[in-house]
């Protein structure tokens, strides 16, 4: 058997320029980008038309023997951690609840809570403005009214309120990780978490767009008889990786292409939230990655893609009509699916047994690592373990996968059932 | 030296493709498999391509096994058609030169070269699917020998061609075979055959029946025909159907067609006819045609089959 190359450049690059070329891939990759940049985009945009506006909620003190004051506690409760001046919640103290009630329905208040003092003694709220219960105002004045409630039930057993603030105080509480080299804070968290979840989504998206892509294009070659052909001028494993990494090479060049797209909204997004005049900073603060950690997320990216894209090369290659290509990876959208499912769970408690040793097998270290990597310390050892094993599985794919192509691809006829391909491997060359 | 192929047997799963079928085609020559739908030509033919493995047997080029010789040595015409349809021509020929590691340049010029020959020279840059059948079939015979193959091996070339494309496509097989290539292809048509083939080789349920040099393989028929024509007011067919060894195999309005053993001069009839004081306007003595050699072959082997199947039902019956 001849070498790789150069046929499988030739048979990559035919791949990738017919991909590329095509309508459905220029118009799929200018909506994404466009989706892209528009989402990143959102904050600003919510900004500029109002409609993340901070709260405004009038209260209505007509207990007027609080032991705090309830347009402070309100306000505590409205506000968002650490905003600084622009997003401050609005909250002001009216007298005539019934003005403050028109102002609600006119729109110039989101809502009005009005405290009275019950016949029992016990401090009573109504909340006029949105009823459901999941909404965010409500959520939080509900809360505000708990403290004060809190507050004058304690200055009712001669509490002060002092003396209240000091019992309720936060305890000093410290977490040391475990790894001083761990530079992970709180802060970084959020955006971790975000982080972790786009390249369970990236990784689940590649596998079964481009696994599909690859596929759809063996089968195609196969019904409309062009195999024929290609295995009279080419190997079977050169045409296999050929193809692979054609169609995973367009596939990458969309993903750069939703990348770019994504940066572009990132920086643009302050300059002109400025502009407007209005406060659209990104709510995401992303982590600081060193390069080492971007080239192992590319290392299995790329690694996972290539084995399910191996194998999906080889489904294709079973079917004789392009409509049965999806049938035939059957199980491997399932295996796909499962690992973003289990990826997505891991997600809540990476430092789970199961999600330890998920991370480490193929098929699922893809998603699971990096996710990971992310959210807590992996050992370099099992980083390591799972690329290795990784690379391992790609080897014995491509050696069976290229054993299945040649076998099923000159097998027509109704679907091709695995023990069939498995008896024409041994006969094959 | 020459292509051998030695006596290969192929089964896929219960089905006997190949049954130990042998034949041998001399170099530079061009070469006929005949055979009915499902004879095994076309396992024949991917098994010399090397596409699929005998499961005995061995195929040799040139003294060497095919197994070990470049993919390039090759150029195949498939039976079914197979181009990407959504590919320019000559992107797409380009393509397959490359994957025979033809520099691009060189094969840039012989596809237009190609593409004048055969008429159609502004399809460079048209996609492979505005074009007619007949046209699609010339870009896949040139696809089959851009990397300039020393052996064609080609399935039903001339299935679906209008007889211009029918003659266009010969002239290239011609020249082909006067640039000392050697041509091997599978056909139902007996014409193109006999007007083509040096040799041939007749296939049946997997076995190879005769094969050799047309002329051999006419003369192993073991009888001649002769066409004879008398001033006889068509009265001709009793006194010759009397001669010994003489059939009469068709009686024609101005002629009659008889059969001789190989072995009886035929001039013994041309004797008989001017004995008995008929005026002879032709006579002419033939070589049974492949139609017949053909027909003669298949027919008479799935007449044999079914004899023996009867047999064997009636040994069992009687058992």
């Amino acid at each position: 058997m001849s070498g790789l190359f150069p046929n499988l450049f030739h048979v990559a690059r035919r791949e990738y320029l017919v991909r590329v070329r095509g309508r459905a891939f220029l118009i799929t990759t200018a909506l994404l980008a466009v989706a892209v940049i528009s989402l990143m985009l959102v904050p600003t945009i919510l900004a500029a038309t109002g409609v993340a506006d901070p709260p405004a909620v009038a209260v209505v003190d007509e207990a007027g023997d609080l032991p705090v004051d309830p347009v402070t506690v309100v306000q505590g409760a409205l506000a968002p951690p650490e905003s600084d001046g622009a997003d401050q919640p609005q909250v002001v103290l009216e007298d005539d609840p019934d003005a403050a009630g028109q102002a609600v329905r006119d729109g110039d208040y989101d809502a009005l809570l009005t405290i009275t003092r019950a016949d029992d003694g016990e401090v009573a709220f109504e909340f006029l403005g949105s009823a459901s219960p999941t909404n965010q105002t409500r959520q939080q004045v509900n809360a505000a009214a708990q403290q004060i409630t809190v507050a004058d039930r304690l200055n009712q057993e001669g509490v002060t309120p002092d003396q209240a603030s000091e019992i309720f105080a936060p305890p000093t509480f410290v977490a040391v990780p475990i790894d001083p080299d761990d530079a992970r804070n709180e802060e970084d968290f959020g955006g971790a978490f975000i982080l972790a979840y786009a390249v369970v989504i990236l990784t689940f998206m590649a596998i079964l767009t481009y696994g599909n892509w690859v596929a759809q294009s063996v089968a195609e070659e196969k019904s409309g008889r062009v195999m024929e052909l290609l295995i009279t001028a080419a190997t079977p494993r050169q045409l296999l990786i050929g193809k692979v990494l054609g169609t995973g090479a367009a596939g990458l060049s969309q993903y750069v292409v939703i990348i770019v797209a994504a940066v572009i909204g990132y920086v643009v997004g302050g300059p002109i939230s400025e502009a407007l005049g209005v406060s659209g900073d990104s709510p995401i603060s992303l982590p600081d990655l060193g390069p080492t950690i971007v080239l192992t997320f590319g290392a299995f990216f790329l690694l996972g893609f290539l084995l399910y894209a191996t194998l999906y090369a080889a489904a294709g290659s079973m079917v004789s009509r392009v409509e049965d290509a999806q049938q035939a990876a059957g199980p491997l959208i399932f295996l796909a699916i499962a690992g973003y499912f289990a990826a997505f769970s891991g997600l809540n408690d990476p430092d789970a047994q199961w999600v330890v040793v998920l991370s480490v097998i193929p098929f699922f270290s893809p998603y699971l690592m990096p996710a990971r990597m992310l959210l807590t310390s992996p050992s370099a050892g099992e980083i390591l373990l799972a690329l290795v094993l990784l690379a391992a599985t790609l080897a014995l794919a491509l050696w069976i996968a290229s054993r299945i192509y040649s076998a099923g691809v000159l097998l027509y006829g109704q679907r091709v059932g695995l023990r069939s391909v498995w008896r024409a491997t041994r006969v094959a060359r | 030296m020459s292509l051998v192929v030695d006596s290969i047997s192929k089964r896929f799963g219960d089905v006997v493709a190949l049954d130990g079928a042998s034949f041998s085609v001399e170099p530079g020559r061009i070469f006929g498999l005949l055979g009915a739908n499902g004879a095994g030509k076309t396992t024949a033919m991917r098994i010399v391509l090397d596409i699929l493995r005998a499961d005995e047997g061995r195929v040799t080029w040139m003294g060497s096994v095919n197994t070990e010789l470049p993919r390039s040595t090759w150029g195949y015409l498939p039976e079914e058609r197979g181009l990407y349809t959504k590919m320019k021509v000559g992107e797409q020929l380009r393509f397959f030169s490359a994957l025979y590691g033809v520099p691009d340049d060189t094969a840039r010029a012989e596809i237009t070269d190609w593409l004048e020959r055969f008429r159609i020279p502004d399809y460079f840059d048209r996609k492979v699917e505005e074009l007619s059948k007949g046209n699609q079939q010339k870009i896949q015979f040139i696809a089959a020998i851009l990397h300039d193959p020393a052996v064609l091996i080609m399935d039903e070339p001339f299935t679906g061609l209008d007889p211009v494309n029918v003659r266009l496509l010969k002239e290239a097989f011609i020249e082909m075979r006067d640039r000392g290539k050697t041509l091997i292809f599978s056909t139902h048509q007996m014409e193109t055959v006999e007007e083509l083939c040096e040799s041939i080789a007749i296939i049946d349920q997997g076995r190879v029946i005769v094969s050799g040099p047309v002329r051999d393989v006419k003369r192993a028929m073991g009888r001649q025909v002769v066409k004879l024509a008398i001033e006889a007011d068509g009265h001709g067919a009793d006194w010759l159907g009397q001669l010994p060894d003489v059939d009469v195999t068709a009686e024609r309005e101005d002629y009659v067609e008889l059969r001789v053993p190989a072995d009886r001069d035929p001039e013994t009839i041309l004797r008989a006819a001017l004995d008995r004081g008929f005026r002879v306007l032709h006579f002419e003595i033939a070589e049974p045609s492949l139609e017949e050699i053909f027909i003669e072959h298949v027919g008479r082997r799935a007449v044999d089959e079914d004899e023996e199947h009867l047999a064997t039902t009636a040994k069992e019956a009687a058992s």
